[in-house]
């Protein structure tokens, strides 16, 4: 049984003696959200306040978005720039993303105190929504979600549920392996071993099926989209000051029309935008509100990626960028 | 339309300095060859965004060739090696999600191939021509 409450006072610990300190400014985490089991993001700027950090398996935000905007914080006229460093708590699949903007330079390694949870999967909430049903409401403010190594248990007044891990765990963690941070300052938690899984599974599912299949599959999912945009607002790389997407002179690339096509091109280039540098944290398919398995063009060309470059990105901010460098000796498939 | 007198449009995004030049030889030797292709000279085949390719689509483009100098004959010393990675990883995608990759095609043509220019050409029409319209990518009315 992982030991949420441990973990969570040695963060508080952590960042208490880090903002006493004066090592950073503030310290980005999650505290207990209103409903209690989904876990929200917090700025802790008073040492005072560091009570308030949690760390349970409802802490399912990527935080390293809010140092995406810190780091592009454009002072005001006259405002001193401060650029002392920031701290943030992040898991596993997040600390990926760290290594990702310290690579792209856009988060300069010295700006940032990384407290690194080891972490063996979070909850899925569309997933809990629908378990929560069998807990009568009443009942449900004090909810605590703890996790062992085969099922999640949901603990509320006057009683607790047992949940096989497959039913509530997040899509990301089923396929995940990083379950230790690969860049931190502090590490909370023990190092987890022997999650040995098939990375590729939910690639694989779809590579099998016919072509026809596949556009069917695809035709269906993106005609849903009503682009929101809110894979890519929440996606800790998609930091252009303006995005293509937005830009509007000399024309706009793609139509406000919500259609296959429209919609197509727009997954499309979102994924290879992030081709070679997304990290799967999971984020765009999370936030999503229709419910697109966005995260499945991500994960095809981070295997090809894998496949075809030996590029594998997040896990070591000395690697080159993948359309940023080339290899003679790549494979060449053109006439 | 009949499929038997379906004529593909096809977009050529072609670098200036190889691949524009081959065809420009093409034309010069009068090497016949299908008239389905529209040209875009390039800069370079780097040049080639891949969202270049899926607007080209979009538009209503039956198939994409991009063509670029040799490796390691590239007039920018490496634009073809970026755009090799690029388009790639771009086939790649196409292919995960049921758009016939055959409608996308790169080629690597040096300025002297003229020749190999027009087999492409002929080649890669006659493989579009079977796949028929695409109709996956392409907007309404346009």
């Amino acid at each position: 049984m992982v030991d949420y409450n441990a973990m969570t006072l040695d963060i508080r610990a952590k960042a208490k003696a880090m903002l006493e300190n004066k090592e950073v400014k503030y310290i980005i985490g999650w505290e207990r959200g209103a409903n209690s089991f989904i876990s929200r993001p917090v700025i802790i700027r008073d040492a005072g306040d560091t009570d308030r950090l949690v760390w349970n398996p409802g802490c399912v935000d990527n935080l390293t978005r809010y140092l995406v905007e810190e780091m592009q914080y454009k002072p005001k006229r006259g405002e001193e720039p401060d650029l002392s460093p920031v701290g943030i708590i992040v898991k596993p699949c997040d600390s990926k993303s760290i290594v990702e903007l310290i690579k792209e330079n856009i988060v300069p390694r010295e700006r940032v105190k990384i407290i690194a949870v080891t972490n063996i999967g979070t909850v899925e909430t569309n997933k809990l929504r629908k378990i929560l049903q069998k807990i009568p409401q009443d009942k449900r403010a004090g909810i605590d979600i703890l996790q062992d190594d085969n099922e999640f248990t949901i603990k509320y007044e006057g009683g607790e549920l047992k949940v096989p891990r497959p039913e509530l765990l997040a899509n990301k963690c089923e396929t995940c392996v990083t379950h230790n941070p690969v860049i931190h300052d502090v590490v909370i938690g023990d190092k987890i071993e022997g999650f040995e899984k098939d990375e590729w599974a939910d690639v694989a599912e779809l590579e099998n099926m016919s072509p026809e299949e596949r556009w069917k599959f695809w035709e269906a999912q993106i005609s849903k989209c009503v682009r929101c945009y809110a894979c890519r607002d929440s996606c800790s790389l998609c930091y252009c000051a303006e995005c293509v997407f937005d830009k509007e002179k000399p024309f706009t690339w793609i139509d406000k029309t919500v259609d296959v096509s429209n919609n197509m091109f727009y997954h499309l280039v979102r994924a290879m935008h992030l081709a070679g540098r997304c990290v799967d944290c999971g984020e765009c398919e999370r936030v999503c509100p229709v419910n697109i398995p966005i995260r499945k063009l991500n994960r095809l060309l981070l295997k090809s990626a894998k496949d075809r470059y030996r590029i594998y990105p997040g896990m070591n901010p000395e690697d080159k960028p993948m359309f940023g460098s080339y290899d003679i000796a790549d494979p060449d498939e053109v006439v | 339309m009949t499929d038997d007198n379906f004529e593909p449009k096809i977009i050529g995004f072609l670098c200036n300095w190889c691949s524009y030049t081959g065809a420009d030889l093409a034309g010069v030797s009068r090497i016949q060859y299908p008239s389905n292709i529209r040209i875009i000279k390039v800069m370079c085949s780097g040049r080639v965004n891949p969202q270049f390719v899926l607007k080209a689509f979009q538009e209503g483009a039956d198939g994409v060739l991009v063509s670029g100098c040799h490796p390691g004959d590239c007039h920018y010393i490496e634009g073809n090696y970026h755009a090799r990675r690029k388009l790639t990883m771009l086939s790649d995608i196409l292919e995960f999600t049921g758009i016939e990759p055959e409608r996308f095609q790169m080629s690597w043509v040096s300025a002297s191939e003229g020749k190999k220019f027009a087999e492409i050409v002929t080649a890669f029409t006659e493989q579009v021509k079977e796949l028929g319209p695409q109709k996956k990518l392409a907007g309404g009315e346009k």
